[in-house]
């Protein structure tokens, strides 16, 4: 075996991918070769280095929650430019969404159904929620009614909470001029633990967490 | 053997291109930066369930916020660092911190952002790892982030089997040279 052949095989040497044969053969020559003992070193700190980021990392899914909530927003650069289509935008606004649910019993494969109801801030306004689970996830239909009017730079917002204050948000969409609209979404099947479910207007500041101006609330503990 | 000319999409080319409203380059950032952030997220606040929506609240904060952004300033990781410890600061202050649980046992080694105090953290391994070639990161995050063989690896970008294990010789090693001399890999930016 070449110098660059045993050289060649340091990675698969430190991921355990190298046959009994192999190894032994690379090990007999590290035993007489300095040089490939300090690329093996160097391999190993960068070997470990990875090891240890890959054993912290987030959850998989949470990177599909995270692109699904963003998808429905306009970055900064391009918001101004997306003011001038209001209206147009608003429709695709409000495709966005997306919220979640998941308790025991949203996990059955029939439909099922929260109604959501007015706080102080916003007394007219009802909605409901109707969920199917759909594979590993949940299809969940979010349908609003007389919500106040918002003003240009504000939105409204769904999120799923604990009552610890825990939150995540599902998506944010804007209503008709009546108020009123139907907006869809894929929930995960990771957010079991956050039963209840607001609706907040938000004021448009870049501060991603919520403002607390509830609109609508549900418990799906109450299904 | 590790001087070819492979084009690497910057960071700050990424954040440019997510100003545009381009989510790929999000998702491609969150792809090399959303494992220190989560880290960030268990050593300051000591739990998973947090330190998932902490990840959430700063991607979505690049999101909104990536046409601010200035170059001239501080780098992608400093700004991105930043945000994670704001957003940290904000959930902590929110909501009480509950004991670490069984399995969610804080990170040793990643405390001090981009800028470390000493040692090497997530941040420094993440922006290294963003700094190698394509090719290289590609096999290296199949390998350690989504566990697969190299043969596995093999299949799924369907290289030969022995490129895959000299790649991955290369990777380790570039990857080594991006963290100890950062300045050598930048030439290797688009």
């Amino acid at each position: 075996m070449s110098e660059d052949r045993f050289e060649g095989l340091l990675g698969s040497y430190l991921l355990g991918e190298l046959s009994v044969e192999e190894e032994r053969e690379l090990e007999d020559h590290l035993a007489g070769c300095s040089e490939c003992r300090d690329e093996l070193a160097r391999a190993r700190q960068a070997h470990a280095v990875l090891q240890e980021l890959a054993a912290g990392g987030p959850p998989p899914e949470l990177k599909t929650r995270v692109l699904a909530r963003v998808r429905g927003e306009i970055p900064a650069r391009s918001r101004d430019g997306w003011r001038l289509w209001v209206p147009a935008a608003a429709a695709l606004l409000l495709v966005v969404i997306l919220g979640i649910w998941l308790i025991q019993s949203t996990i059955r494969d029939s439909p099922d159904e929260v109604v959501l109801s007015a706080t102080a801030l916003a007394p007219k306004a009802s909605g409901d929620l109707r969920g199917e689970k759909k594979g590993e996830n949940f299809q969940i239909e979010l349908e609003v009614r007389e919500l106040p009017r918002l003003h240009e730079d504000e939105y409204y917002e769904m999120w799923y909470a604990r009552e610890d204050g825990g939150r995540i948000s599902c998506g944010t969409f804007r209503a008709q001029p009546g108020g009123q609209t139907t907006v869809n979404l894929t929930a995960p099947a990771s957010a079991v633990s956050y039963p209840i479910i607001e609706v907040t207007r938000e004021p448009d500041d870049g501060d991603p967490g919520s403002s607390g101006e509830k609109v609508l609330v549900g418990d799906l503990r109450s299904l | 053997m590790f001087g070819s000319v492979v084009r690497v999409v910057g960071d700050e080319e990424l954040i440019r291109r997510v100003a545009e409203g381009d989510d790929r380059a999000l998702s491609e950032l969150y792809d090399r930066y959303s494992r220190p952030v989560y880290a960030t997220g268990i050593r300051v606040l000591g739990d998973a369930s947090l330190a998932e929506e902490l990840v959430q609240d700063a991607f979505t904060s690049v999101w909104r916020a990536a046409g601010s952004f200035d170059p001239g300033r501080a780098s992608f990781t400093t700004w991105l660092y930043r945000i994670t410890r704001n957003r940290a600061v904000d959930l902590n202050r929110r909501r009480r911190v509950r004991p670490v649980s069984v399995g969610e046992e804080p990170l040793r080694n990643v405390s001090g952002g981009p800028e470390p105090e000493g040692g090497v953290d997530g941040w420094d391994v993440a922006r290294a790892l963003s700094r190698i070639p394509e090719e290289h990161r590609e096999v290296l995050t199949l390998a350690y982030f989504e566990g697969l063989s190299q043969r596995e690896i093999s299949r799924r970008i369907n290289v030969p089997l022995g490129t895959i294990k000299s790649r991955s010789t290369a990777a380790l090693k570039r990857l080594h040279r991006s963290l100890v001399s950062p300045g050598a890999e930048e030439s290797g930016h688009e």
